[in-house]
C-alpha cells in the first residue's frame, strides 16, 4: 500500500533495548568453544622483500598454536577475485592474498599471524617475530608517483572521465568572470567504533562458519566459498551488529581470510579483531585528493564551462578509483559544457576504499567551495548562484531528475537560518570579539538500486517475522525495516519481527551506497505482494470467506491486515481468519531475486541544501561551528527520528573532514603516525551545535514503490564546503586544503 | 605487552622498599600513560607495585601558610574541583578541565600526570627505527619526520619531543614544589627542576631517582594567582593535547604589572616556565603592546620545523591572549 506522507513515524530504535543493556551481540562477542585468539605482524618498510622470518621465539613462547607466515600458511585453493561494488559475489579491494609471498607493498601489511590459547599470548609472542627485508625505495606521494599515473575510464561500470560539449572556449572566452582554484584533501580513515573483527571455525574440511563484522554477508559467504571450494550452504556467516562501518567493512579484507586460515591451521576457531592501528592500514581508508576546479560563469552567473580534473591515489594491491568529478561536477549543475579528468597514483601506501560517499564527497567539497568563490567574483549571493545554474535535468543523460525539490530545500534551509540577514563582505559580522561567518554548500548523492530478495511468514496469532540477509550498520536498519513490514504487510508494527544479519536468509546487498532502504524494502514491498496474493488464493477457495470465488487478481489489501475486492471493500476478510480456517498456523512466501529495472525517463538521485555558521577567534583561530541548519530532498523517509539520526551523523563527519580528520604518515617509512582515537581527531562533542534537519519534497514512487532514496551517505556531502565558506565569510581568508586546523588560519 | 608480575604496596616505605629492589619495577597509579605504552612495548617493567591504596589522596591547606599540599594520588578531576583550587588556583582548575577526557581525569593521579612521557609518533610506536628515548643512538626520527606536535623551545638535535601534561604548566607557574620519598629520607624538588630538557639523554625525563616515590605537590601562597587563567589552543574543541597552551597569572597596582607568572605547554620537552616573558613583564603598563613585547622576548629564542614552525607565532598569539584575559579580570 502507497504510504504517500513524506515523513514515517519517529520510531526508536527495536534494538535499542539490546543495545542499551549489552545484550546485542557483535560478531566478535560470540562465545565458541576452544576459540584462540590472533595477534598480528605488520610491515615496518612499505616496499621490499622478506629475507628472513625468524619465528622461533614466538613459537616456543607460552599459549601459542601457531605461528603462520609466507613460508607455512596454508593458501586458498583458488585465488578469489571479487568485482564491483554492486557485485552479487562478494566484492575485493585488496585483491591480493594475505601471505602470498615475501613481497611488501605497503608498511602495515600483514607478513605473521600469531595464534594463541590468549589474547595476551598472542601479543606477546606476535613482538618476538623477527623479519629482515631487502627494502627498495617506496613511492609515497602523489608527486613523486607521476610517472606511474594512469587515467582509469572505467570504474566498475561507470564513465569516471565524463564530458559533455567543450570546455576550453568559455575558460579561455575573457568577457566570461571564472574561477580556477586548486582544493585538497587528505588521507581519511573511517574508524568506526567498532574495530572490523572475525571469528573463524571450521567442522571438518567442508564447512566453515564465521561471525564477522561485515556490511555484506552474502559477499563473504560468496567469496570464501569460491576461495576454499566449498559449497555456498556450507559457508555460514552471521552478523546481527554493526558497529558502524562507513564503507570499512564492506570488502573482504586480508584479516578475514587470515583469521579463516588461521583457523584452519590450528585446528581450533580463531578469532582475529584489528586492533585500532591495523584499522589504518588494513580496512582501507579515503583516497588523498588534489583537484582542480575551472569554472566560466556570464555575468548573470550562468556557468558556460565546469572542469574538474582530479588528482588520487591508489595501490599496488588492487585497484581503487574515487571518481571525484563524475560524482559532483558531472551530476550538479546545468553548465554548458563540462570536462571531468580523473588520474590515480599508485602509491606504496596501503590501498584506499569507499568512505562514506566516495566520490561524492571530496567531489563536492571541491566544487561548492569553487561555486562559492565564483560568487564573490559575480558579487551575487551564494544560494542565487545555484539556482541560476539549477539543473532540472541530468547534464550528461538529459533527462528529468525525478522528485527533485532543491530549491525547496535551498528555501526552507535559507528562512530557517536566517540566511537573508547575512552581510554578504566577508570579515564583517562579529560576536563580540568572535568573528562570525555564515556559508553554505549542496549536497547530493546518487539514488542506487541493488536486488535483494525476502522471505515473510505470517502466522495465525497476528504476528510476521520478515528475514534478509541485510545488515544494519548501527543506522536503524532493524527499524526501518520492521517499519516498512508492518506497512506492506498490514500488520502492526509491535507484532512484526525483522531479521537480518546472516547468510541463511534471502540475499541481501553489501550496504552501501545508500541502497538498503529502497533495496531491501522493495524486497519487503514485493514478498508483502506475493503474501496477499497467498493469502487471497485460500481466501477464494474458502466458502466460509466472503471472498469466496472472487477472482485473485480482484482482490487486494484494503486495511492493515484485511484483504477485499477492490471494487467493493465491503466484501472483505481478515489475514488471520482466513489462515484459521484454512488449518494453517503460519503462512510464508519469498520474493524472486530480481534485477532492478533501468528507468530510461529519469535520473535518480537525492539533494539537500547545508547552511552553517561559525565563529573564530581573530587572535587564536579555532574555528568552532556554532549553527547548522541542513535540508534534505530524498524521497520518503520512512522512520523520522532516525533517518534525522542518519542526517546528522553525516553532518557531523562532514564537520570533521572540515576541520579535524587527517590520517598523517611519516614521510620516510610510509607508517601512519597517528593511528589511533587520541591523534587521529574526529569530532567530540563540544566540537558540535544543534545541528536543525528538515526534509523536503515528496515520495519517489518513480524510484521505487517504497518511494525512498536512501539517506545514508548524503548528510556527508557538501557540510565540509559549507564550512570552508562559513570560515572564509568569517575572515576573508580562503583555506582549499583540509583539514582548517588553527595554524593554517594564523 | 611483557609478561610482568603485580603486587599492592600497604605504605610509602614498603612502596619505596618494593622499588628500590628492582631496577626494572615501576609505580602503578592511574595507569592512563604506563599502561598504553606497555601495550605497545614501550614500556617494559618487570614489575608492577600498585600504589593506589597508600593515604596520598588529600588535599590539604599547609599549616601556617595559604599554601596547599596535593596527594600524590589525588585524582586529576578531583583535583580539578576541589574548592582550594578553584578559589586559589583557578589556572590550575582549568588546565586540568581542559586536558584528556573525563573519563581519563577521573582515573589519572596528579603524580602520574607529572610522570607522564612524553609525546612523539616516533616514540610511541617501536615500529618506527629511529628514537633516541627508547634506543640512545637510533636517531630522531622527528626530526625529518611529521612533527607539526613537536618543540620549539629547549630541544636538541636528540630530541624534539613535547611534554604533554596540561596540569603541569600550571604547577611550573604556580612555582609548585614536588616532595618526594626515598630509600634515604624525603626530599623535595622545586618544578623547574623536577623536568629534564633532552640534551644528550632524551631518554631520562625528571630528575626523580627511579627509587623515589613522589608523595605530594606544594603549591605556595600566591594571593594573586586568583587573577590567572589557563589557554588551551588545540586542533579540536576537547580531547586533543595542546598546539600551544599558556598559564598565566598576574598582580597588578594601578595598571602597572607588579608581578607575573607565566609558563608554557607544547612547546618543550618539559613544562616551559617563560622567564623571560615574566621579565618583560614587571613594572610595564598591561596593555597589548607590553603583552607582545613579552611573548617576543621569550620566543627570540624559539626554533620550528618543517611541520612546527606555525607553533611560534601561535605560542606568541597565546601569550597575547592569555595575558590580555588575565589584565582584564575583575
Amino acid at each position: 500500500m502507497a504510504n504517500t506522507n513524506i515523513l514515517g513515524p519517529a520510531r526508536s530504535r527495536v534494538d535499542g533495548p539490546l543495545k542499551v543493556t549489552g545484550r546485542a551481540k557483535y560478531a566478535v562477542e560470540f562465545e565458541i568453544p576452544r576459540c584462540a585468539h590472533a595477534w598480528p605482524v605488520v610491515s615496518t618498510i612499505s616496499k621490499g622483500t622478506i629475507t628472513a622470518m625468524d619465528t622461533k621465539a614466538a613459537e616456543s613462547a607460552p599459549g601459542v598454536l601457531k605461528v603462520l607466515t609466507h613460508q607455512n600458511a596454508p593458501q586458498p585453493t583458488e585465488a578469489s577475485g571479487g568485482g564491483g561494488a554492486a557485485r552479487s559475489e562478494g566484492i575485493r579491494i585488496e585483491e591480493r592474498n594475505p601471505l602470498s609471498d615475501d613481497k611488501v607493498h605497503y608498511a602495515g601489511q600483514f607478513i605473521a599471524l600469531v595464534v594463541a590459547q590468549t589474547l595476551e599470548q598472542a601479543r606477546y609472542a606476535a613482538s618476538l617475530v623477527k623479519v629482515n627485508y631487502a627494502p627498495e625505495a617506496p613511492l609515497l606521494d602523489m608527486a613523486a608517483a607521476r610517472k606511474e599515473s594512469e587515467k582509469p575510464k572505467k570504474n566498475n561500470d561507470e564513465n569516471v572521465q565524463p564530458k559533455k560539449g567543450d570546455v576550453e572556449p568559455a575558460l579561455a572566452n575573457h568577457i566570461l568572470l571564472g574561477v580556477r582554484q586548486t582544493y585538497s584533501t587528505p588521507t581519511e580513515t573511517h574508524n568506526p567504533i567498532e574495530m572490523s573483527g572475525i571469528i573463524a571455525a571450521w567442522e571438518g574440511d567442508r564447512k566453515l562458519t564465521v561471525w564477522n563484522a561485515t556490511q555484506f554477508v552474502k559477499g563473504v559467504q560468496s567469496i570464501l566459498a569460491r576461495t576454499y571450494g566449498l559449497d555456498l550452504e556450507n559457508v555460514r556467516v552471521i552478523c546481527p551488529f554493526v558497529g558502524g562501518a562507513f564503507g570499512c567493512k564492506g570488502a573482504l579484507w586480508p584479516h578475514e581470510l587470515l583469521a579463516v586460515m588461521a583457523a584452519k591451521a590450528a585446528g581450533v576457531p580463531v578469532k582475529f579483531h584489528l586492533p585500532r592501528r591495523e584499522m589504518f592500514t588494513t580496512t582501507g581508508h579515503r583516497t588523498p585528493t588534489v583537484q582542480e576546479i575551472s569554472l566560466a560563469a556570464t555575468s548573470k552567473g550562468k556557468l558556460q564551462a565546469i572542469k574538474h580534473v582530479s588528482h588520487t591515489a591508489g595501490a599496488f594491491v588492487g585497484d581503487w578509483v574515487e571518481s571525484c568529478g563524475a560524482r559532483s561536477s558531472a551530476v550538479m549543475y546545468a553548465s554548458e559544457a563540462i570536462k571531468v579528468e580523473e588520474t590515480v597514483y599508485p602509491l606504496n601506501v596501503a590501498i584506499p576504499t569507499f568512505m562514506r560517499a566516495p566520490g561524492e564527497c571530496p567531489g563536492v567539497y571541491a566544487l561548492e567551495c569553487a561555486l562559492d568563490e565564483l560568487s564573490y567574483v559575480l558579487s551575487m549571493d551564494p544560494v542565487e548562484v545555484r539556482l541560476a545554474n539549477h539543473a532540472d535535468d541530468h547534464p550528461l543523460k538529459g533527462v528529468p531528475f525525478s522528485a527533485k525539490h532543491l530549491k525547496e530545500a535551498y528555501q526552507v534551509g535559507a528562512e530557517k537560518f536566517g540566511w537573508s540577514k547575512r552581510n554578504p563582505r566577508p570579515d564583517t559580522m562579529r560576536d563580540g570579539d568572535l568573528k562570525v561567518g555564515w556559508g553554505m554548500a549542496t549536497a547530493t548523492y546518487p539514488a542506487h538500486k541493488m536486488s535483494a530478495a525476502a522471505k515473510a511468514t505470517l502466522f495465525a496469532d497476528g504476528r510476521a517475522v520478515v528475514q534478509c540477509a541485510t545488515h544494519d550498520l548501527g543506522t536503524g536498519a532493524y527499524t526501518a525495516f520492521t517499519q516498512i513490514s508492518s506497512e506492506q504487510l498490514g500488520v502492526p508494527y509491535e507484532k512484526v519481527t525483522f531479521e537480518l544479519g546472516k547468510s541463511d536468509f534471502p540475499f541481501g546487498p553489501v550496504a552501501g551506497g545508500s541502497n538498503s532502504t529502497g533495496t531491501v524494502g522493495t524486497a519487503i514491498h514485493d514478498a508483502a505482494q506475493m503474501l496477499h496474493r497467498a493469502l487471497a488464493e485460500l481466501a477464494v477457495d474458502d466458502a466460509q470467506s466472503p471472498l469466496h470465488r472472487a477472482k485473485v487478481n480482484d482482490i487486494a489489501m484494503i486495511a492493515p491486515g484485511r484483504l477485499g475486492l477492490k471494487k467493493d471493500p465491503n466484501k472483505s476478510d481478515n489475514f488471520t481468519d482466513i489462515l484459521k480456517r484454512a488449518g494453517k498456523n503460519a503462512i510464508a512466501v519469498q520474493s524472486k531475486m530480481e534485477e532492478p529495472e533501468e528507468d530510461k525517463k529519469h535520473a535518480f538521485q537525492s539533494w539537500g541544501a547545508h547552511f552553517c555558521e561559525v565563529k573564530i577567534d581573530p587572535l587564536v583561530p579555532r574555528v568552532q561551528v556554532t549553527r547548522v541548519v541542513t535540508v534534505i530532498n530524498c524521497g520518503r523517509v520512512v522512520t523520522a527520528k532516525l533517518a534525522r539520526s542518519q542526517i546528522i551523523g553525516g553532518v557531523v563527519m562532514g564537520i570533521g573532514m572540515a576541520l579535524h580528520e587527517a590520517t598523517e604518515y611519516d614521510p620516510k617509512t610510509g607508517m601512519p603516525v597517528n593511528p589511533n582515537l587520541a591523534e587521529y581527531h574526529v569530532p567530540t562533542n563540544a566540537d558540535i551545535p544543534e545541528i536543525d534537519v528538515h526534509f523536503v519534497g515528496e515520495p519517489d514512487f518513480a524510484f521505487n514503490p517504497i518511494g525512498a532514496r536512501g539517506i545514508g551517505e548524503i548528510g556527508i556531502t557538501g557540510i565540509a564546503a559549507a564550512v570552508a565558506n562559513a570560515v572564509y565569510h568569517a575572515t576573508g581568508k580562503r583555506i582549499r586544503d583540509l583539514p582548517i586546523t588553527p595554524d593554517k588560519l594564523l | 605487552m611483557n609478561p610482568f608480575t603485580y603486587s599492592r604496596a600497604a605504605d610509602w616505605q614498603g612502596a619505596v622498599h618494593d622499588v628500590a629492589a628492582d631496577p626494572s619495577a615501576k609505580f602503578l597509579g592511574g595507569g592512563t600513560n604506563l599502561i598504553d605504552l606497555m601495550k605497545m612495548g614501550v614500556e617494559k617493567p618487570d614489575r608492577l607495585i600498585d600504589i593506589n591504596r597508600l593515604p596520598l589522596a588529600q588535599v590539604e591547606e599547609m599549616p601556617g601558610s595559604a599554601g596547599i599540599r596535593i596527594g600524590a594520588l589525588v585524582r586529576n578531576s578531583d583535583l580539578a574541583e576541589h574548592p582550594l583550587v578553584t578559589s586559589r588556583y583557578p589556572v590550575l582548575s582549568e588546565a586540568l578541565l581542559s586536558g584528556a577526557s573525563p573519563q581519563l581525569r577521573n582515573l589519572a593521579t596528579t603524580a602520574g600526570n607529572l610522570l607522564q612521557r612524553t609525546r612523539c609518533y616516533y616514540f610511541y610506536d617501536p615500529a618506527f627505527p629511529m628514537c633516541n628515548k627508547r634506543q640512545p643512538g637510533s636517531g630522531c626520527g622527528a626530526l625529518e619526520g611529521y612533527n607539526r606536535i613537536h618543540a620549539i623551545l629547549g630541544q636538541s638535535e636528540q630530541c624534539i619531543a613535547t611534554h604533554p601534561s596540561d596540569m603541569c604548566v600550571a604547577m611550573a607557574a604556580l612555582d609548585a614544589v614536588v616532595r618526594v620519598q626515598g630509600p634515604k629520607g624525603e626530599r623535595t624538588i622545586p618544578f623547574a627542576d623536577f623536568h629534564r630538557l633532552p640534551g644528550d639523554t632524551p631518554g631520562v625525563e625528571t630528575n626523580l631517582q627511579p627509587n623515589e616515590l613522589i608523595t605530594a605537590v606544594d603549591l605556595p601562597a600566591i594571593p594573586f594567582a586568583t587573577r590567572s587563567h589557563y589557554l588551551k589552543v588545540r586542533d579540536r574543541a576537547s580531547y586533543a593535547f595542546a598546539l600551544v597552551s599558556v598559564a598565566a597569572a598576574l598582580e597588578l597596582e594601578g595598571g602597572n604589572i607588579k608581578s607575573a607568572r607565566v609558563a608554557l605547554g607544547g612547546v618543550a620537552h618539559k613544562p616551559w616556565r617563560a622567564t623571560k616573558t615574566e621579565q618583560a613583564l614587571i613594572g610595564k603598563k598591561a596593555d597589548p603592546e607590553t603583552f607582545r613585547a613579552a611573548a617576543e622576548a621569550e620566543l627570540a629564542a624559539a626554533k620550528g620545523y618543517k611541520y612546527n614552525s606555525f607553533k611560534i607565532e601561535l605560542a606568541r598569539r597565546a601569550i597575547i591572549q592569555a595575558l590580555s584575559t588575565v589584565a582584564k579580570m575583575a
